[in-house]
């Protein structure tokens, strides 16, 4: 899917890493590399005291070119600044001092219900998820909670969640597609990738698309994408796609 | 008392319908080689707690040793893919997945290693876990008012960790992440350590700050080296991608049967070994 030297995993990574401001506390969790590498770009560009914390406890590792298969590694706290372990980063969240938590899901709706759980009935499930980690005490807490996903269709985007991992207090859903953002209890479609079109978009999501105006996610810089191949050789942040 | 046993002495404490708590998290550092042991004793109604498990979780949901799993994420990571024996198990209803929110797990041990039967959690205040789950309740704080969420602590009766060294007395050194190893050896009745080596008391001595575990908390303690394997051990082994790879294809038990017998040898490698003592 290459598109003018980028690709929808570049797009996804740096319009993330824009949404992070210099000095926040910012936190990611297991199987996570995109917001990884775009917490890491962030750090590199626009955000030089970005506060990078994880699972194995690692404040700010200097690479993260080790984490081939695993964001939850010994290798973030090998190259860290500090050891702050993950109970430790719950914890600052409940005091309300964690500006940033990336999280996963799997099913979304319009009114900002979030499913990480099952399908079908949560004590017989059709389809056992593998839950949704600190989501549901992570999102109603960290100053912001931005998801990202790496699907975007009528079975992610849909019109009523199976199962409410957690709800509220979102902030923005970002998806090979758009971004979406959540204000006043309603998911808005902020932006269209520009490999995308408000067709696509329509066309994958499950619930009727409310919006504005129609505006485009800015493409990544060549300055970005020069950053990206230096902290991300590996290409980690394309893994999920 | 002598601590130190071998593998199969010190699994077999473990007693069917035992709740059981894992140190590591998802594929690092895991007390594999012991969760091997488990199920070729093929112990039944197991409780398992962990904040976030993977193969030591899925392996013991695939041979039946399993009742119920407490934790916030079961799943091995982006490159592996999913839990497959675990998720089936929910599926087919045999087993329990009881879904909390990692902190939540933390917050019910914490419980438990302070002897109170909850543990108020800030943050839990919305969606389907409140009202699915019988380990959650919400309160009305009797200072404030404001309603309150509670988790129902979580006593394990065995907590599993390895770690990188332990002396004979079961004073362990974890090098690297500790994950909630240290919370998880305070919450527990019975604390089994296995250990990469076990190291002399003199060598302990001369970083007894750095010890995470006291030992008069370590019930037993078990010798083997690469006992987390194939999960990583911090500055010993990296994961063992084949070994990772190879199990998660497997669907039969008779497959996972032959998976735990090569590991035989390997498991039981420490007892023989001798101690640098």
């Amino acid at each position: 899917m290459m598109t003018e030297g980028y690709r929808v995993s570049d797009i996804m990574t740096c319009c993330i890493s824009n949404m992070l401001q210099d000095n926040e506390t910012v936190f990611h969790g297991v199987s996570s590399h995109l917001p990884m590498v775009a917490m890491k770009l962030a750090k590199s560009m626009h955000a030089p005291d970005l506060v990078h914390l994880n699972i194995p406890g690692g404040v700010n590792p200097s690479s993260i070119k080790q984490a081939s298969y695993s964001s939850a590694g010994a290798d973030l706290l090998g190259t860290a600044e500090a050891y702050f372990p993950l109970e430790e980063v719950f914890d600052l969240s409940m005091r309300g001092k964690l500006d940033v938590a990336f999280l996963g899901g799997i099913q979304f709706d319009v009114n900002g219900n979030v499913n990480a759980s099952v399908i079908g009935d949560y004590h017989k499930p059709k389809v056992r998820l593998p839950g949704g980690a600190g989501s549901a005490v992570l999102i109603p807490t960290a100053k912001k909670a931005i998801i990202w996903r790496v699907k975007h269709d009528k079975r992610t985007f849909v019109e009523t969640v199976d199962f409410t991992t957690t709800r509220g207090n979102l902030w923005r859903i970002v998806t090979p597609l758009c971004i979406f953002e959540y204000r006043k209890g309603k998911l808005h479609l902020e932006s269209i990738h520009p490999t995308s079109s408000l067709e696509e978009v329509k066309n994958n999501t499950g619930f009727e698309l409310i919006y504005d105006e129609i505006k485009y996610t800015d493409s990544p810089t060549n300055l970005e994408l020069a950053t990206l191949k230096k902290i991300d050789p590996y290409d980690y942040r394309s893994i999920e796609f | 008392m002598k601590k130190v046993k071998s593998l199969k002495e010190a699994v077999n404490l473990i007693n069917d319908g035992d709740t059981v708590s894992f140190g590591g998290n998802v594929l690092h550092r895991a007390p594999m080689a012991a969760v091997r042991e488990i199920a070729r004793q093929n112990k039944k109604s197991l409780k398992l707690v962990k904040t976030a498990g993977a193969q030591d979780i899925d392996l013991l949901c695939a041979m039946d040793c399993v009742e119920s799993v407490d934790a916030g994420f079961v799943s091995y990571e982006t490159k592996y893919g999913l839990a497959n024996h675990y998720r089936q198990g929910v599926q087919s209803g045999k087993i329990k997945g009881n879904e909390h929110a990692c902190y939540t797990v933390i917050c019910a041990l914490r419980g438990a290693s302070m002897n109170v039967p909850f543990m108020p959690v800030k943050g839990l205040n919305a969606g389907d876990l409140l009202v699915k789950n019988d380990y959650f309740v919400v309160v009305e704080d009797p200072f404030s008012g404001e309603p309150i969420t509670l988790v129902k602590t979580i006593v394990p009766d065995v907590a599993i960790i390895h770690v990188q060294e332990c002396d004979e007395k079961g004073n362990a050194i974890i090098y690297g992440p500790k994950f909630e190893d240290i919370l998880i050896s305070r919450a527990a009745n019975k604390v089994i350590i296995t250990t990469e080596q076990i190291v002399p008391e003199s060598r302990i001595k001369l970083n007894t700050e750095r010890i995470d575990i006291p030992g008069f908390l370590v019930h037993s303690i078990v010798q083997v080296p690469n006992g987390a394997a194939p999960a990583s051990c911090y500055k010993k082994y990296e994961v063992d991608d084949k070994s990772v790879s190879a199990f998660i294809k497997m669907s039969s038990k008779d497959e996972i049967r032959d998976y735990l017998k090569a590991y035989e040898t390997k498991d039981y490698l420490g007892e023989r070994m001798g101690r640098r003592l």
